[in-house]
């Protein structure tokens, strides 16, 4: 049992160090190779980037970066995961607002959120706060998602289902319980997915913009490094972007989706 | 020589003859104007309780739109439909079992959303998986299961309903012959030990005549009534005996005169 799930540890891992192994190769051979930028700066390898991340994380800069990135990305997915299961649950329900608000949903979720950042910056920094502004573009990036996905998985509801619910007589609560919300799971899941990619993205661009060092975040890292032409400091931080969101991604979602399709008989069991 | 109904056991001790489903001048359409299409028109029939009745007929017939409207899925254009009792389990040609649910969990279903308690739903579900012999895969998925053990499934799920009238919809058409052959003694058996009133829609001659009382074929365009047969070949029947095979090729032949001669009941 034991030497079974290390050995499936093993067999999930694997591809996944390569593949990043391959990543830092093609990394390296730039450099090896002289890159640089017309204004002068030398592209830094692998190694100075993490000596980079070490030295960030010991002097105490890049973990309550961390946190304060994480805690934002936390606020903002929630309050969009709540509004986008309410507008979802609406528009799939509401023939008229489906007809009306359906359509806008869509182009909604095409528009780039960094459009909400000018926007919220006039009308939501309070007083010189930009947190509400933030949290206002990520809801903005992630929500369509989340409605978009609830309004899909509804639709996708084979009819049956409907006809076993009113065979069997349920209605209310125990209709939308035992099988509307049961039903559409999958889809939520996955909207909930791209919702958290959005979100991140959108976090990153608010924070990128309307960030300070005051405002603490990844995002000032980033623009710090950019500013002070400190190309190591530059790059540690959109390492630990990519990987903080590779890492929601595969620790929380991509977990719940596959147990949910597996119960379901949806994927091959593992 | 009723032998069928001398073999009963004496579960349900009523007169045979009362009514317990009532269909009268039942009549179908679907779309309006020139469109419009009569899927059905003016049948009227009578089940007794504790029948089993099978309607046969080809597809496109309009059988199946009768039992959705038996099952108050839909609602006839003209006529009434009367049920002695309490909405009907209703089984269709998919399972229609809940993925997320175990084997266990789909035929507690019908109980949970009519809220029964959880000693009694535990004691019914156990019974009912014996019934249906999967009482092994009761923490089962769905998925796990052959297709017949799913129709297994959704028949003790459909028994859980505690209705009275249970009405199956070409619920073995898409299963092997063996497999239907089996679930044919099953349902036989289980119709036998529960008294339920059974209506079974279905295209296939033998398995009319192997599983009901009665037999009632229906031509197409628009659906109606042909004929009638009462069954008398003595159960549990065999799908391949003599009678069986005899009263199917009568049948048989019937279905092949078509739409030539109506309502010779």
């Amino acid at each position: 049992m034991q030497r079974n799930r290390a050995q499936r540890f093993f067999k999930a891992v694997w591809p996944r160090a390569l593949a990043i192994g391959i990543l830092l190769g093609i990394w390296q051979l730039f450099v090896m190779f002289g890159f640089s930028s017309p204004g002068g700066y030398a592209l830094p390898g692998p190694a100075d980037t993490w000596s980079e991340i070490v030295f960030l994380t010991r002097t105490g800069v890049l973990l309550p970066a961390l946190l304060d990135t994480l805690e934002r990305a936390a606020i903002g997915y929630a309050v969009a995961l709540l509004f986008g299961t309410i507008v979802g649950l609406a528009v799939a329900r509401i023939p008229v607002l489906r007809a009306g608000v359906g359509s806008l949903l869509a182009g909604l979720q095409s528009l780039p959120s960094v459009v909400w950042v000018p926007f919220g910056v006039i009308f939501l920094s309070l007083g010189g706060n930009v947190e509400f502004a933030v949290y206002f573009v990520v809801l903005m990036g992630a929500f369509p998602s989340i409605a978009m996905g609830i309004m899909h998985a509804y639709d996708n509801i084979p009819p049956l289902t409907f006809s076993l619910a009113r065979s069997m007589g349920a209605t209310g609560p125990r209709y939308y319980r035992h099988f509307i919300f049961s039903a559409s799971l999958p889809g939520y899941v996955a909207g909930m997915k791209q919702a958290w990619a959005f979100s991140w993205r959108s976090l990153m661009a608010a924070e990128l913009i309307i960030g300070s060092v005051a405002s603490g975040g990844l995002g000032p890292i980033l623009d710090d490094g950019r500013s002070l032409g400190d190309m190591p400091e530059m790059l540690a931080a959109m390492v630990a972007i990519l990987v903080v969101g590779i890492a929601v991604n595969d620790i929380i979602f991509a977990p719940m989706e596959r147990g949910l399709l597996r119960r379901r008989g949806l994927v091959p069991a593992a | 020589m009723n032998l069928a109904l001398a073999r009963r056991p004496a579960i349900v001790s009523v007169e045979p003859d009362e009514a317990f489903v009532t269909l009268q001048g039942v009549t179908k359409v679907f779309g309006h104007g020139k469109t419009s299409f009569t899927a059905l028109q003016d049948v009227s029939l009578e089940v007794a309780r504790g029948e089993f009745l099978c309607i046969l007929g080809a597809s496109g017939c309009g059988k199946s739109t009768l039992l959705s409207m038996i099952a108050g899925l839909d609602k006839p254009t003209e006529g009434t439909i009367d049920i002695a009792h309490g909405r009907p389990a209703v089984m269709f040609q998919d399972p229609g079992l809940l993925p997320w649910l175990t084997v266990r969990r789909n035929v507690e279903l019908p109980m949970r959303i009519h809220k029964v308690g959880s000693d009694e739903r535990d004691k019914t579900v156990s019974r009912l998986l014996a019934m249906v012999g999967l009482t092994d895969f009761a923490e089962s998925r769905p998925h796990q299961l052959s297709g017949g053990m799913r129709q297994r499934c959704a028949l003790a799920r459909a028994l859980a309903q505690d209705s009275q009238l249970l009405l199956m919809d070409e619920p073995f058409a898409a299963l092997d012959a063996i497999t239907r052959d089996q679930l044919h003694d099953d349902l036989n058996r289980i119709w036998q030990e529960t008294g339920r009133t059974v209506i079974f829609v279905t295209h296939n001659v033998r398995e009319a005549v192997r599983l009901g009382d009665k037999v009632l074929l229906m031509t197409p365009r628009p659906g109606r009534v042909a004929q009638k047969w009462d069954v008398e070949i003595p159960r549990p029947r065999e799908l391949d005996s003599f009678e069986v095979s005899g009263l199917a090729q009568e049948i048989t032949a019937r279905l092949r005169a078509g739409a030539s001669g109506n309502a010779t009941q």
